[in-house]
């Protein structure tokens, strides 16, 4: 077993996609670098003071009388109401909701790629790992050794796996590594909230918990990496089924698409919460943003992503174990 | 390729693996085994920091205050503040706590916030407009405002002005205080004669009330929308448009020393 997975490293490595990945990742994040930055700046220019407790005060404010205006849709309404409420909270709390430093960026990478950047990272793997090997016919060559089929495929998953904690653990170190030249490496010790619950009557803050921001981190990376050890799962299933490479993708691509898109408008439709692409957002639960549909929690999307999860693997070891190869 | 640096990437693989199931579990641990932490509010208005460099304004109050009407989006406070920062080398900081539709009760929440005390601690001066909300109720005040309701409301209002400028006293003894008084929006109207009459009343009261305090001054801006009222209310014919916030504004300025 372990001289298969060291075989399918070994065709990872050669084609060097974790390089492509580390290059496509590290130019974004410094895009993403210089971008807050500017934010920033032009924040401080604009409001004239770096104290965040000014900021966030007239935040408050400037929210405040937004929800003051007439013909807004209610969702809107109601999440802007769950952002006054928690700006509130972290300021009667003394708590800098956004303390300067890399680890803040680290998160916000995180929160914001969590739903289809790092997804796409993992489809650039895991959507050819076998349909690859059919395209260039070395399935032939594989299947012709005194090897069971299912071992076959698992090496190839296991692989998968550690391809996609090396594509986590590459974002983690180049956004917190290049975003640091620019707001600094500390931070890792700021305290920051989680466990507010969004409910039908608004924020609960009932069971708030107060962590450091390194704890909260390594909460959002293990989230990440569970949302794209699914998402790689369900590509990898289309890669087994699916010859062509590029449909497989297409397919991937267009649905973790529509999960962005779904995300701002599904509101009403209560049904869709059992798509997994609407689930992807895991991080969004710890930081206390409102779900897409009213309702949903952190176990409920964990337990959704888990059945989509168990399925593709069923389908994927089905279907291989029985396939006709010629 | 060497084997070696397979395997090194393979346990680094693997090491990460297992990092980030920790994380997942240390997740769901701190989600739902956890007890909710108590987290200390602040209770006592941080201490500001004493040497700054800017010149600092705060803007409490309604409407008024955030410039509903303004085409320019400024409202009279930030008139005020372009008019500042001809007179000063200082760089001005403008801190506008106003919020649309605010009623003398809301305000009396608002100020007892501990970020709002700071705000207020570290301010040069205040400005305020508060009241309209109170005794208009979005016009409904118009139907009732000879009845005996509206003593109720008053002192009603009084009692939290009151309230209001003891709290900023309190967080600040220095700054100087402008009350910007009410105007008629209703002159032109059938009952805009008997309606006068009860803002003026209320002004006196607001007068007397801010008189009571140090270094608070009454701006009263009756006498401004008196004549040719319609000249200066935007559309919605209560709140005033640009013209009527440089009214205010060349006013209140030409008081301000701090």
């Amino acid at each position: 077993m372990s001289k298969l997975i060291q075989n399918e490293m070994l065709k990872l490595i050669a084609k060097k996609r974790l390089v492509v990945i580390a290059i496509i990742i590290g130019v974004l994040v410094a895009l993403f670098t210089y971008a807050q930055y500017r934010q920033v700046q032009t924040q401080q220019e604009k409001l004239g003071t770096k104290d965040w407790r000014t900021i966030l005060q007239k935040q408050i404010v400037d929210t405040t009388n937004r929800l003051s205006s007439t013909g807004m849709s209610d969702e809107w309404r109601r999440e802007l109401q769950i952002m006054v409420k928690q700006e509130q909270y972290y300021l009667d709390h003394n708590i800098n909701p956004n303390a300067p430093g890399a680890p803040t960026f680290v998160r916000v990478f995180l929160e914001n790629s969590i739903g289809l950047f790092i997804p796409l990272m993992v489809m650039v793997i895991a959507s050819d790992l076998v349909s690859s090997e059919y395209s260039l016919g070395t399935v032939k060559l594989l299947l012709t050794r005194p090897v069971k089929r299912w071992k076959i495929l698992l090496s190839k998953y296991i692989t998968l796996i550690l391809a996609v904690s090396l594509i986590i653990a590459i974002a983690g170190a180049l956004s917190y590594g290049i975003s640091g030249f620019v707001f600094g490496f500390k931070g890792w010790g700021a305290p920051i909230l989680t466990g507010f619950n969004v409910t039908k009557a608004g924020l609960n803050t009932a069971n708030v918990k107060l962590l450091s921001l390194w704890e909260f981190l390594l909460m959002d990376f293990g989230l990440v990496w569970f949302v794209a050890v699914v998402v790689g799962t369900l590509s990898f299933m289309l890669s087994v089924l699916i010859r062509s490479t590029a449909a497989g993708m297409g397919i991937m691509l267009a649905a973790l698409i529509s999960g962005a898109i779904l995300n701002n408008m599904v509101s009403s439709w209560n049904s869709a919460k059992y798509l997994f692409m609407v689930n992807l957002q895991l991080t969004d639960y710890l930081a206390g943003n409102p779900p897409p549909i009213q309702g949903m929690t952190l176990s409920f999307s964990i337990t959704v992503l888990l059945f989509w999860w168990a399925a593709a693997l069923f389908v994927s070891f089905f279907v291989f174990t029985k396939k006709d190869v010629y | 390729m060497n084997k070696k640096f397979i395997r090194l990437i393979t346990a680094i693989g693997a090491l990460f693996c297992l990092v980030w199931i920790i994380g997942l579990g240390v997740t769901f641990k701190a989600y739902y085994a956890n007890k909710p932490d108590k987290i200390p509010k602040v209770t006592k208005v941080p201490e500001a920091p004493k040497s700054k460099k800017e010149l600092r304004i705060v803007a409490l109050g309604d409407s008024l205050t955030r410039g509903t009407g303004d085409e320019t989006g400024k409202g009279y406070v930030g008139d005020i503040v372009d008019e500042v920062k001809k007179k000063t080398k200082r760089p001005v900081l403008l801190i506008n706590l106003g919020i649309n539709g605010q009623t003398s009760s809301q305000l009396r929440q608002q100020v007892q916030q501990i970020e709002v005390g700071r705000q207020l601690q570290m301010a040069d001066c205040i400005l305020l407009t508060i009241g309209g909300n109170d005794l208009f109720r979005g016009g409904q005040g118009l139907q009732d405002y000879q009845t005996k309701q509206i003593n109720v409301i008053e002192k009603h209002y009084l009692d939290n002005l009151k309230f209001i400028l003891q709290q900023i006293r309190k967080n600040n003894q220095t700054a100087n205080v402008f009350f910007i008084g009410l105007y008629n929006p209703f002159m032109d109207l059938a009952q805009g004669k008997e309606m006068a009459k009860v803002i003026r009343h209320w002004n006196y009261d607001s007068a007397e009330v801010s008189a009571s305090f140090n270094k608070v001054v009454f701006v009263p801006t009756f006498d401004l929308f008196e004549l040719k009222v319609n000249d200066y209310l935007y559309s919605d014919k209560f709140h005033p448009n640009t013209k009527g916030y440089r009214l205010i504004a060349e006013r209140v300025a030409s008081l301000l020393t701090w």
